[in-house]
């Protein structure tokens, strides 16, 4: 990743790729990150809860109305308790975006990786959108990867 | 003679494609009933999955197929009961009726209902899963998709098709009792009615009808999770996978019920 520049800020780093060969090469390094991209779709026909749930309940064996608290807690966290019962198409991307999100984070995995967040929240100031969830998702990951192009840069920038 | 080479090699194209296709449906089944007799394939989520195919598939529908397979049945026990008694055959009518009715058409209506209802839904769902790669988010997520989404729909399904079909069987059974013994009490003797289904559905009878209603159940879902699976992804793609899913399942019934009456009557 030569053309690879980083910031960082906190457990979270920006990684500003040059283009499409360098972020593929991003995603095989980190095989095990829990991933939130355009190219991982919500289950269409599941709630945004259940989106969450399945994963826990699956991974972990738990009991349903256990996995559905946890589900709700996160939720909870980021203020989003109302599109708990929607699906993928009556999401604002916003909505759509948190949904992926906690989705990835329900695990506590040690690395998220957001993929190109220009395209997962188009019509959005995403770094500020960004820096604001992961805040309220504090000690739910240990590391967050964001995989952008560098011609997004300017936009991560305090005046932006 | 090129044109007719030309069409020989669409024709031979088509026909591996065919044959690749039954290739997949067998082999996916292989695969499913390995899945569905080993237990560390469910967990809590699958056994939900599991659980919400056969709310879906048998129990949202049973009050109203009930009622249709009692209508149906009587319009058939009638028929059969009328014919049989202008020909002065009556004697015959009951065990015409189990045969006719429990035997072949009960599983058969069944298998049709489950495939355009849940069959369709499912080849459409997977079909839709594989284009969208929802199927892939899942992987990445640490979920085994055919564990998940797949085999519970499998399972699901094929208890649903063997419940329904019992439910009918009972349903028909109940019926040809009142409408041909209760009815027209003078027609058969006491005691006539047990021993003309203990004869009709004696041990290797029963054995094909459930062998039948096994496989009936394993076709309604299995060969449109292996048609969706196989859709290339893109969206145009979805219409023609269900197409070619229901016709194959189509096909797929048609040949176990010969089958069946094969093995039954040859």
């Amino acid at each position: 990743m030569a053309d690879t520049a980083e910031k960082a800020a906190g457990n979270k780093r920006v990684v500003m790729l040059a283009g499409n060969v360098e972020r593929l090469a991003c995603i095989e390094q980190y095989p095990q990150a829990a991933m939130v991209s355009d190219d991982l779709p919500l289950r269409a026909n599941l709630s945004v809860l259940e989106n969450i749930t399945v994963v826990l309940q699956f991974r972990t064996n738990s009991y349903i109305g256990e996995a559905n608290d946890v589900a709700w807690d996160l939720l909870k966290l980021v203020d989003s308790t109302d599109c708990a019962q929607r699906r993928d198409p009556e999401l604002s991307t916003e909505e759509r975006f948190i949904a992926k999100l906690l989705r990835a984070v329900v695990l506590t995995p040690p690395i998220i990786l957001i993929d190109r967040p220009a395209l997962l929240l188009p019509d959005t100031h995403y770094p500020f959108f960004l820096n604001r969830t992961l805040l309220a998702l504090a000690g739910k990951f240990e590391q967050c990867l964001i995989l952008d192009y560098a011609w997004n840069a300017p936009l991560y920038s305090s005046r932006a | 003679m090129t044109a007719v080479q030309a069409w020989l090699t669409r024709r031979g194209q088509g026909f591996a494609q065919w044959m690749h296709a039954w290739g997949r449906v067998f082999s996916f089944t292989g695969v499913a009933v390995v899945g569905a007799l080993s237990p560390s394939t469910y967990n809590k989520a699958t056994r939900l999955v599991v659980q919400k195919q056969i709310y879906f598939t048998a129990w949202q529908i049973l009050p109203g197929f009930a009622l249709f397979s009692a209508v149906f049945s009587v319009l058939i026990i009638e028929i059969v009961g009328r014919n049989a008694s202008a020909y002065g055959l009556y004697a015959y009518a009951l065990e015409l009726i189990v045969r006719v009715l429990v035997l072949e058409m009960l599983p058969l209506v069944t298998a049709l209902f489950v495939a355009l209802r849940t069959g369709a839904a499912i080849n459409t769902e997977v079909a839709l899963m594989q284009i969208q790669n929802e199927l892939g988010a899942l992987e990445r997520a640490g979920i085994d998709p055919f564990r998940l989404e797949l085999l519970p729909r499998v399972v699901g399904g094929t208890i649903s098709v063997l419940a329904l079909t019992a439910v009918n069987i009972v349903v028909a059974l109940v019926l040809a009792r009142i409408m041909i013994i209760d009815l027209n009490p003078w027609s058969l003797p006491p005691g006539e009615f047990a021993r003309v289904i203990g004869k009709v559905l004696e041990l290797p009878a029963i054995g094909v009808l459930w062998v039948k209603t096994l496989a009936f159940g394993l076709a309604v879902t299995v060969i449109p999770i292996s048609e969706g699976l196989n859709t290339p992804k893109k969206l145009f793609y979805a219409p023609i996978a269900v197409l070619r899913g229901m016709v194959r399942l189509f096909f797929a019934l048609m040949v176990i019920e010969f089958l069946a009456l094969t093995a039954l009557y040859v």
